[in-house]
């Protein structure tokens, strides 16, 4: 048993032990968590990955005349200015305010400019009052010129994560990177074993106080971050999931770019790269043994985020050793992996806060209160109108086409159930096609007899148990004006079509206006 | 080697890559081709015998051809080697080495433009 204030003496003096999360996980591979404890005092841990949860406060100071800042753009993004009148919160995924500029560059790309020193573009409007008479400010200034900078990140440094793999047949864009169809890749985002809660899975010295890297500076842990989760699936004593997380604040000022990058995330929007370590001091031998956890200990659920909904399916059961080599299999099939997350990097701030604690640079604290441990769950948000199903909607009676069927028949039909969408179904009743007017239109111009050569073969379709807004984006996402209805059989179950969209938009307003 | 073939709205009706296989004794790999009738760009590979005798003819017949020594680069100072490139490469000219540094293999590269899209700091370009 060692105490932190013992620790700290040995740095003091020069001869504390601090080996990196890596280098632990061997140390007590090869001698075993009881002479690992006594061996090593300090473990550094280290990520450096996507931490959307991020931003920071700053105080601009006050101007003469003096304003009271209501919306504040700082070269083109909003920062929150919601609060007392000169300060503002900047958080990293706001995009720019020009939507030609959008998620190009947004609060993270900002916040890594201010920390390489340059000069920044401040706009801010207010409504005037008695005592901050100012309605428009116009200027620049340089991180250096604020009164304070301190990064507040309500989320950083998540526990585990799923990885993501894609079964639909579009390109799907996301907070996990760019995943192709078909299963085409898998994209993961965990330091694994050099990560910080992986390397105290229960919290047992993390909490609110805690001395860390963050940034290239020295910050601390807050508490427990938001979305925090105690109640988790474990395995190897670490969870297999999403689960625990840390608030953490730092002062910008002392940041250094290295460890602090502004990215876009393709179609999704702007992210803060951060680089965070945490040390560990190994106070016993079960603390050691938990920084023992190797990559392949630690388990990883590769979900489908082909299904657009909270809940998604898991499709392979795997580890952070496997998802490293550069690929995994599935159903027989080698797909190359992601990382997403730097483990350059994310070694790079463990050796860092090595050294600072080797050179005597960087003292331990006790927390004040640990991160809670358990009782903590993470609540979904209840959609008290909740959303209307695909197959909860009134739509009109099955109309369908067979591909024999003659054009002007297929015409006539359309005109007789005046529709512009017509599903073109086999024997079986299975969707092979669509055919809309202006199909029938370019036939007869080109004169076309053959209903399979005018059909549009690649449908975009619409499942039964899909929620209406999902398939308002689809409709959207691909300009068409509707989409035929199958189940899992593709068996066409009916249409859905933009103006049956927008009939229930109205429908849901004229409700809402009756109840009041 | 590696080459951009650029070809004018005035050549693109002509066959010249199927006469060019005819009557050449060259190895002949297409590795990226955009081409519409306001002319376009395809992205070749060429080995063989009578390479020299091929490249001839393909500018005697109106294709403009600029040797490529790099097909895509990356910017260092803006990488941080977080992979999301990695799995995106169609031909596996993308790796990590010892150090967890990302590294692209330019001599397998086509040219596709996946990674320089989703980057996620904008560090890999296409060459001009």
């Amino acid at each position: 048993m060692k105490t932190i204030e013992e620790i700290n003496q040995k740095i003091k003096d020069g001869n504390a032990v601090v080996v990196t999360a890596a280098e632990m996980t061997r140390i007590v591979r090869e001698t075993g968590a009881k002479e690992a404890a006594k061996e090593v005092d300090v473990v550094t841990t280290g990520t450096f990955g996507a931490m959307c949860s991020s931003g920071a406060f700053l105080n601009f100071g006050h101007s003469d005349p003096p304003i009271k800042m209501a919306h504040t753009y700082i070269n083109g993004v909003e920062a929150y200015s919601g609060l007392a009148a000169v300060d503002a919160y900047l958080g990293a995924t706001q995009p720019h305010r020009d939507p030609k500029i959008g998620i190009k560059y947004g609060g993270a790309h900002l916040l890594e400019d201010l920390v390489r020193g340059k000069e920044v573009e401040l706009v801010a409007e207010a409504y005037g009052t008695d005592c901050y008479p100012l309605q428009n400010i116009h200027t620049h200034f340089k991180l250096e010129d604020l009164n304070q900078a301190i990064m507040i990140n309500p989320r950083n440094s998540y526990q585990n994560y799923a990885a993501a793999t894609n079964s639909s047949e579009e390109t799907l864009y996301t907070y996990l990177g760019t995943l192709l169809p078909k299963m085409g890749n898998v994209t993961y985002s965990s330091a694994g074993e050099l990560s910080p809660l992986l390397n105290d899975p229960y919290f047992k010295t993390m909490g609110l106080g805690t001395r860390i890297f963050l940034c290239g500076a020295q910050g601390y842990i807050l508490g427990e971050g938001t979305q925090h989760n105690t109640e988790v699936e474990r395995e190897n004593g670490v969870p297999v999931g999403s689960a625990g997380t840390l608030m953490l604040k730092g002062d910008l000022k002392k940041m250094d770019p290295e460890y602090l990058r502004g990215a876009t995330m393709p179609e999704y929007g702007p992210t803060l790269y951060v680089g965070a370590g945490v040390p560990i001091p190994i106070l016993n031998e079960e603390i050691a043994q938990h920084t023992g956890i190797s990559d392949q200990d630690i388990g990883c659920r590769i979900m489908d985020y082909g299904v657009p909904r909270r809940s998604r399916p898991a499709i392979l059961e795997t580890n952070y050793h496997q998802l490293r080599s550069g690929s995994v299999e599935i159903d027989g099939t080698k797909i190359q992996t992601s990382p997403m997350s730097s483990y350059r990097k994310a070694l790079q701030v463990a050796e860092e806060l090595k050294n600072w604690i080797e050179k005597g640079e960087f003292f331990l604290t006790r927390p004040v209160e640990l991160i809670p441990s358990h009782g903590q769950t993470v609540k979904p948000l209840q959609i008290k109108r909740p959303s209307i199903l695909v197959k909860d909607l009134k739509t009109k009676a099955i109309i369908t086409a067979t591909a024999q069927d003659n054009l002007s028949d297929v015409a006539r039909l359309m005109v007789d159930n005046n529709i512009n969408h017509l599903p073109v179904i086999d024997k079986e009743g299975k969707l092979m096609g669509i055919v809309t007017s202006w199909d029938i239109a370019q036939a007869v111009a080109k004169e076309v007899q053959e209903l399979t050569h005018i059909m549009t073969k690649k449908v975009i379709v619409a499942m039964e148990d899909e929620p209406v807004e999902v398939i308002a984006r689809r409709i959207d996402k691909y300009e068409i004006s509707g989409v035929p209805i199958v189940d899992r059989d593709n068996l066409v179950k009916g249409m859905i079509t933009a103006e049956d969209l927008s009939r229930l938009v109205c429908s849901r307003d004229d409700k809402r206006g009756e109840s009041l | 080697m590696k080459a951009w073939l650029n070809f004018s709205p005035e050549i693109v009706n002509k066959a010249v890559i199927s006469n060019l296989m005819k009557n050449f004794d060259v190895s002949f790999n297409i590795m990226n081709a955009n081409i519409t009738p306001k002319g376009g760009k395809m992205l070749i590979e060429i080995s063989g015998e009578e390479a020299q005798e091929g490249i001839n003819y393909l500018e005697n017949q109106g294709v403009h051809l600029t040797p490529v020594k790099r097909v895509v680069k990356k910017d260092n100072d803006k990488c941080v080697d977080c992979g999301a490139c990695l799995s995106l490469c169609p031909v596996e000219a993308i790796t990590i080495d010892e150090e967890w540094k990302v590294e692209l293999d330019d001599q397998k590269c086509i040219g596709c433009g996946f990674c320089t899209s989703s980057c996620p700091t904008k560090a890999i370009k296409l060459a001009d």
